[in-house]
């Protein structure tokens, strides 16, 4: 149960104040999640690749762990930080990503991978993980918010939203509802040895575009089929590495508004995330209709 | 005229000065809106309130008589439970707008989100431009007008009422139908769009109830049942009961529909031992002069809290399940006894405020006689979401008791077989519920408590979300509780015992760390106050009573609640049969009963050594079964039989 936002600036730069204004959206709906929160920041796409997991405080044997997968993989180690409760690593890797993926995965608590993507996700507010993480200060060309009130799965910096889809780079989701085929799905995607790291509803979303995109859907035609594949309430945001896109359950039982202008598209669920970012200005928004999808990109 | 600047001050502090200038009555403009929650609700002064921009959930919510003008957007429930006054909304507003409209008017120049106007009594709602997914669902009267679209499955399960659509009727609901408007109703329509100076030159298609779904079929054969205390399952499992029950459906051919809780064998507290030695009860003196009992609820933030004589209260039951008569003694036995009333469903009954020292009023999804007057008038707040006897299910009340006075109070069509929706318009999950807890203290000045009403399903999530969501207290309902009507399958078979709720309770609150930060208040199934004394030691900080309350006041157990026919009065609407009801001589009765249940808690709390209720605990119980010992933790010790069989013949 929780508060989504998504923002895209259109214009091609990607130097935009991103991580300012999603912070403040999701400032704006906090009252709807106060357990966690998490950002999807896409930035200008680095040479290498980018990965973020979770690993505790002096946990050494975490860190062994990442720099021993690493190397078995064939991937260089550019940089190695920590920041609040994860560590950053910059490698130079070339070769499939899902192997890459779920060989980090059993290493340590991997949060996402990516050339432009980082997740940021922790328990705190959007103000905590702000103070932290430096949120603020990250531009980039656009990104998911998410501010989560656990209701079955565990408070812990994994089960906060983004959920990647593991195995592609650049795809991250934030979604509100609850999905109520979730076992069903998961035990098919299960049974094509996608792997699942929690018990949160969400992250099959994840992994559910990411089989689909494997197949060669498209990103938009993806989104069509979890309309009639979820069941459930939902209102899921989806961002890859040019661009935003939702999906809306048939029930319309989560709410999803949505500002554009010529210069950039905002979706939060309610519209005073969206004033934030336009104080004291009335907004002409809308409200997608029940059982609709829809994808934006950036012009590149 | 006053001005209020939201982009300086907080809702609450807006809220107070919104008020305070209404009650002057004065007009205000609120600037910088920004889409914020709950702007003007409870308002109760003829007032216009001017928002010069975009509102978000509930605006004007809860208020009676105002004007208000929204620039541009609203978001979810505008207007929610007006019982008089106008919303007009420049652009769009999001879902369930006009939600539980009593009367007045709400005009929206753009369009509405998915199931505008749920469960709405009376007034009109209009949407010029198209609706969303469910517009009029389970709508009970009143008028809503769509000069769009209708949206899909518009007039979902609507009773009353009627919907007009000027667009295109997209799909109709279930028990949904379509007529051609009377000449006058048209005119009606275009009178009302013209008095709001909205141009509409196209004719309506009105959609109304079907009427396929509003009465059972079949009733069911009237008999004496197998009483109460006899159990379905136990001894044996084909019994006289399962016979019973297999022969009912072979001729109604349909779920049957009866009164009271479970009855079943499931672990309970009489699978638990209280480790006292039965020769110290009231060996040591008076144990009331010396026990504390008094106990108070509802103070987590800072609210006036219920202040009852002993951890005991009257468990929420409804006026409509309930004869008034019933009701009125029930309140004052409350009194005498100087514990807690509660309304349930359906309402406040004026007789029952005058007789309640202090009255818990219930908000259900129906949102049936619920207003912001009683909401002022009432000493907590609380919202049901569900209760042990059905569990996630909606309320019901046979057509034999939705007599004319009941239906009026409830805002319901006059016969029907209600079925109260099995959820809440507004909270689709716990995050609308924060915005809804919010809406309601807003409205009443955060000066009341607000406490959920919660039958024991998935206990042990739900009371985490109950604890971060802001509730001051949990009444948890286990599936012995009882109720006026449900079927049978529901009755004996869902939920989890009231052992098993309270002990996933407290885990689920320790799991949180918030381990008795949040008061659990038990039901279902508490026959005394040997069952009290063993809740609180496992960790309640009270108890309720429903069905031992109505046992001490003349009721039989003939679980025919449901049929209106109640012999005693209690649970009926027919007034021959409620004149056989003695209000004063049953609420004496009650109030006896509870002076027994008071005793016995001082009396086995003194036993156990104790002078304050709070100091009893789980150090004080072992498990007479290893069932009960597995869902509780406590230690299995059936050498404690004989010494509990002994305190029961002496205290029970």
């Amino acid at each position: 149960m929780c508060g989504i936002a998504g923002l895209l600036f259109k214009t091609p730069t990607a130097n935009h104040v991103l991580g300012h204004a999603l912070a403040t959206m999701l400032d704006g709906c906090q009252h709807r999640g106060p357990d966690s929160t998490g950002f999807a920041l896409y930035e200008t796409p680095a040479e290498g690749l980018r990965l973020r997991f979770l690993v505790e405080e002096n946990d050494q044997a975490a860190l062994a762990r990442i720099r021993k997968a690493l190397a078995e993989q064939g991937a260089t180690l550019k940089s190695e930080r920590r920041e609040g409760a994860s560590v950053v690593v910059e490698v130079a890797h070339a070769g499939e990503i899902r192997p890459f993926a779920y060989a980090m995965e059993h290493a340590a608590k991997l949060v996402s991978i990516g050339a432009a993507l980082d997740i940021i996700k922790d328990v705190g507010t959007a103000r905590d993980l702000d103070d932290i993480y430096n949120v603020s200060a990250i531009q980039g060309s656009h990104g998911l918010g998410h501010v989560r009130l656990a209701t079955e799965s565990e408070v812990k910096p994994e089960a906060a939203h983004p959920f990647w889809a593991t195995g592609f780079a650049d795809i991250a989701i934030v979604h509100n509802g609850q999905i109520t085929n979730y076992w069903k799905m998961r035990r098919r995607l299960e049974a094509r040895d996608f792997e699942f790291r929690t018990d949160n509803d969400s992250e099959l979303i994840a992994v559910y575009l990411a089989d689909k995109l494997a197949q060669g859907t498209p990103l938009e035609t993806a989104l069509a089929q979890s309309v009639d594949d979820l069941d459930g309430t939902f209102s899921f945001l989806v961002s890859t590495r040019d661009g935003i896109g939702f999906a809306k359950d048939r029930l319309a039982a989560k709410p999803m508004v949505m500002y554009e202008d010529d210069s950039l598209v905002a979706i939060a669920s309610e519209e005073v995330s969206l004033n934030r970012l336009f104080p004291g200005q009335p907004l002409s928004t809308t409200e997608p209709a029940p059982g609709t999808y829809r994808t934006w990109s950036r012009s590149i | 005229m006053v001005t209020i600047d939201l982009s300086s001050l907080s809702v609450r502090e807006a809220n107070d000065a919104l008020r305070a200038a209404a009650a002057r009555g004065e007009d205000i403009d609120v600037i910088n809106p920004d889409a914020r929650h709950h702007i003007g609700v409870g308002l109760v002064h003829p007032v216009t309130v001017r928002v010069h921009g975009s509102a978000g959930y509930f605006c004007a919510g809860l208020s009676h008589g105002a004007r208000f003008e929204v620039e541009s957007n609203v978001g979810w429930g505008v207007g929610d439970s007006l019982y008089a006054g106008t919303v007009v909304v420049g652009g769009n507003a999001g879902a369930i707008a006009g939600v539980a409209l009593r009367g007045g008017e709400v005009v929206v120049k753009g369009n509405v989100g998915s199931r505008a106007g749920q469960v709405m009594k009376d007034g009109t709602l209009l949407c010029c431009g198209n609706a969303s997914f469910l517009a009029g669902y389970m709508m009970y009267g009143g008028r809503i007008i769509i000069l769009g679209d209708s949206g899909e499955r518009v007039g979902e399960d609507m009773s009353a009422g009627a919907i007009y659509v000027g667009g295109r009727v997209q799909s109709l609901g279930s028990d949904a139908k379509v007529e051609t408007p009377s000449p006058d109703e048209e005119a009606d329509v275009k009178a009302f769009l013209a008095r709001h100076g909205i141009a509409f030159d196209g004719s309506f298609t009105k959609v109304v109830n079907a009427g396929t779904k509003l009465r059972y079929g079949v009733s069911e054969p009237i008999g004496r049942p197998q009483p109460h205390t006899v159990f379905s399952e136990g001894a044996s499992y084909w019994n006289a009961k399962v016979v019973e029950d297999i022969r009912a459906k072979s001729l109604i051919g349909r779920y049957r529909i009866r009164g009271y809780g479970a009855s079943k064998a499931v672990p309970h507290f009489s699978d638990i031992a209280i480790k006292v030695d039965p020769a110290r009860v009231g060996a040591a003196g008076d144990p009331l002069a010396a026990v504390t009992l008094a106990t108070t609820l509802g103070d987590r933030f800072g609210a006036a809290p219920l202040r009852l004589s002993m951890p005991v209260m009257i468990a929420p039951m409804s006026y409509g399940a309930l004869s008034k008569s019933t009701k009125i003694a029930l309140a004052r036995a409350s009194r005498l006894s100087d514990i807690v009333e509660n309304t349930g469903e359906g309402g406040m009954l004026p007789e029952e405020r005058a007789e309640a020292r202090q009255l818990i009023y219930q908000c259900l999804s129906g949102r049936l006689g619920w207003n912001i007057h009683d909401m002022l008038k009432a000493d907590a707040l609380e919202i049901y979401i569900s209760q042990g006897a059905k569990p996630g299910l909606g309320g019901q009340l046979m057509a034999k008791k939705v007599t004319r006075e009941l239906a009026a109070i409830r805002g319901i069509p006059e016969g029907i077989d209600l079925r109260s929706p099995s959820r809440h318009p507004d909270i689709m999950g716990a995050d609308d519920l924060v915005i809804k807890i919010e809406e309601f203290r807003e409205a009443t000045g955060y000066a009341k408590p607000i406490s959920v009403k919660m039958g024991a399903g998935r206990v042990r999530d739900d009371i985490k979300i109950a604890y971060k969501d802001g509730f001051d207290f949990v009444q948890l309902d286990g599936m012995q509780g009882s109720t006026g009507a449900a079927s049978t399958e529901v009755l004996e078979n869902m939920g989890i015992p009231t052992l098993a709720a309270l002990q996933e309770a407290l885990d689920g609150l320790a799991e949180i760390d918030h381990k008795g930060d949040m008061p659990i208040v038990l039901m279902g199934g508490i026959k005394d106050g040997v069952d009290a004394v063993k809740a609180l030691a496992l960790g309640a900080s009270a108890v309720a009573m429903g069905t031992a309350a109505l046992i001490a006041g003349g009721c039989i157990s003939c679980m025919q609640c449901h049929v209106g026919n109640c012999v005693v009065g209690i649970a009926t609407q027919d007034p021959e049969h409620e004149a056989r009801y003695k209000t004063e001589v049953q609420a004496q009765a009650m109030h006896r009963f509870f002076e027994a249940v008071r005793w016995q808690i001082a009396a086995l709390t003194q036993a156990l050594g104790h002078t304050d209720v709070r100091q009893l605990s789980r150090a004080d119980l072992v498990a007479l079964t290893p069932e009960a010992a597995a869902i509780t933790g406590l230690p299995f010790d059936p050498a404690y039989r004989a010494v509990h069989e002994q305190l029961q013949s002496q205290v029970a």
